[in-house]
């Protein structure tokens, strides 16, 4: 093959990954951009009817204060505890740490569907009413181990030295933490927030099985598809994919503004 | 030198993981203001060694004394000490003049005071003024080496430890940092504590050598005691490449070779000798043309020549034994391979030792 058939080859690739990749969500877009009550392809009929109506929809709005007040308890909570354990998974030698690296992990592989439903049984059992609270804790179940892995990967680049040598250099263990094993592990702790606040924002199968009487954005979708459609479904799945994807690049932003202000 | 008062004493200094002792009752005195170099191979223990003298690692049993008080159970934050770790550890996410200032900063000096102290300190490491705002993840290797140094001397410790610091840099910067550190010392006039496994790194910069082998001390003194009078056939060996031969004192005091049949002419039989080796350094092994040019004289044949920059080695077969004889380049022989040759050295040119 020539050089410029194989570059040929290799472009048309990568553009059928992305269109593969980025076509649903372009897909969702045109769904809420007609002016019908219902999805007929090609759109007959053009407008931005729909957005306002959903826009208009005070429970609507409810639905983003549920899925912004559980994705950010979510956050706030899994991150403190994600890393401890990611200085317990990866800093720290201790006696049964291999244990703890697997056992922590496994969550991350449970069917949702299954621990969304096996603690909807125990929230019953106990007699705890399931809400937005209970919610959070589902997510946690699932999402505090994958940011403990997150921050862990930063924390195994960590230089143990540098904790030493700020404690050698007359610092209390306190000040090390603050001066030193906090900001140089921040980059990791930010990403982790990240992840949990994205994963809880998106989580569907948790969600169903633990919300009770409360809803959140995914939740509300599968309902909608199930029973009622109207064309403000992907007005809401647009600006929830859109919202997340610019949360993610305004922290990408906000880290390479960072990052040129030091050098 | 060891004639100041000593500002670090240990004791029977030892540290156990489980039954191995890592370091085994360790007795030193280290003098006030002296450079002292613990060398010896990795597994040595001197890395534990300094690293219970710096309070990062607890010793099992025996006393670390600095100026006259135990300090035993004194945390590394509160020891008068400051260690210049193997990988540096400046911190990342700080600039080179942040970096300096830390110990300032925690002991509560005024921000325009660290500056101050910071911006002598790089002059005083040669480091340019304005990388006092640079990102120390900037600085090249040697550079760091300086920012290191810089921050530990900013602490202002009554002893600096070294933990081998200089191991990852190349040869040539090596030497000239070398050099700087030796100068440092004597302009600071501070006690340096030292641990490398190069034994050339400590000739160049020490005052006082001590060889460590499996948790203990094998020998203290001078570079120029540990070169010329090596205690055992370890410390010989450690010093590079040398001529160790097996040898024994028979009936008569005379000191015979253990595997090939040779007596050799000594300067010293030391007491109690009966069976040790017998040390020649390279450079004092000749080549000779006759038998009585020298006092001990062994007849080999020439197996390779290699060139060391400004001396030559030549290794030379004597039956199974390999002995190396080296020349500056100038006085070189021309000799081809395999030749038969002559080597010989003098009586007080050899060493002998009992271990």
């Amino acid at each position: 093959m020539t050089d410029r058939g194989r570059r040929a080859l290799i472009w048309a690739w990568t553009l059928a990954v992305l269109v593969f990749l980025y076509l649903p969500a372009l897909c969702i877009l045109l769904a809420s951009l007609t002016a019908s009550r219902y999805f007929l392809f090609p759109i007959q009929k053009w407008g931005f009817d729909w957005w306002r109506k959903t826009f208009e929809s005070l429970e609507i709005r409810q639905l983003f204060a549920n899925s912004i007040t559980i994705a950010f308890c979510v956050m706030v909570i899994a991150v403190v505890i994600a890393f401890f354990g990611a200085l317990a998974f990866a800093r720290y030698n201790w006696k049964g740490r291999t244990v703890f690296q697997k056992i922590v992990l496994l969550p991350i592989f449970f069917p949702q569907s299954v621990l969304g439903l096996a603690l909807l049984l125990w929230f019953n059992a106990v007699g705890i009413q399931t809400s937005w609270m209970t919610a959070i804790f589902a997510h946690l179940v699932w999402i505090i181990p994958v940011v403990t892995l997150v921050i862990s990967i930063q924390v195994y680049s960590f230089d143990p030295a540098l904790e030493e040598a700020a404690f050698d250099l007359g610092a209390s263990r306190w000040q090390v933490f603050r001066e030193v094993t906090l900001p140089v592990l921040l980059p990791g702790i930010v990403s982790g927030a990240f992840f949990a606040f994205l994963l809880s924002w998106g989580n569907f199968p948790l969600s169903l099985f633990t919300t009770g009487a409360d809803a959140t954005i995914p939740k509300y979708l599968y309902a909608k598809m199930v029973a009622g459609y109207t064309p403000g479904v992907p007005v809401l799945g647009t600006v929830s994919t859109f919202g997340a994807a610019l949360l993610l690049l305004g922290g990408y932003w906000l880290v390479t503004l960072r990052r040129r202000a030091q050098s | 030198m060891s004639k100041r008062p000593p500002i670090l004493q240990l004791k029977s200094l030892t540290k156990s993981f489980g039954t191995f002792n890592a370091v085994d009752g360790i007795d030193l005195d280290i003098a006030e203001g002296e450079f002292f170099t613990i060398v010896g191979p990795s597994g040595s223990g001197k890395t534990t060694l300094i690293r219970m003298l710096a309070g990062m690692e607890q010793a099992s049993s025996g006393d670390i004394i600095l100026s006259g008080t135990r300090i035993n159970d004194l945390p590394a934050n509160k020891r008068p000490t400051c260690m210049v770790f193997q990988s540096l550890a400046l911190f990342p996410h700080r600039t080179v003049g942040e970096n300096i200032e830390f110990p300032l900063k925690i002991k509560g000096v005024d921000p325009a005071q660290r500056k101050a102290r910071a911006l002598a300190l790089l002059d005083q490491l040669r480091l340019p003024q304005n990388y006092y705002g640079k990102s120390v993840l900037r600085c090249s290797g040697g550079e760091r080496q300086r920012v290191a140094l810089a921050r530990a001397l900013a602490f202002d410790p009554k002893i600096l430890f070294f933990d081998e610091p200089l191991s990852a840099i190349d040869y040539k910067l090596r030497k000239t940092l070398e050099r700087e550190l030796k100068d440092i010392h004597r302009e600071t006039g501070k006690t340096f504590v030292y641990i490398t496994h190069s034994l050339e790194e400590a000739m160049v910069m020490s005052d006082r050598i001590g060889v460590m082998c499996a948790g203990n001390l094998v020998q203290v003194g001078t570079p120029n005691e540990i070169y010329s009078a090596p205690k055992d056939k370890f410390v010989s060996e450690f010093m590079g490449d040398v001529n160790v031969i097996p040898v024994s004192m028979n009936g008569s005091r005379t000191i015979t070779a253990d595997t090939f049949d040779k007596t050799f002419t000594v300067a010293a039989i030391p007491e109690a000798f009966s069976k040790g080796h017998l040390v020649i350094r390279p450079e004092f092994v000749r080549f000779v043309t006759e038998a009585k040019e020298a006092e001990n004289v062994l007849e080999g044949k020439l197996y390779n020549e290699y060139a060391l920059g400004s001396r030559i080695q030549y290794q030379v077969r004597v039956g199974e034994n390999v002995f190396i004889v080296e020349k500056l380049r100038q006085h070189s022989s021309t000799l081809r391979r395999d030749q038969t040759v002559l080597i010989g050295w003098d009586a007080k040119d050899s060493i002998l030792v009992t271990g």
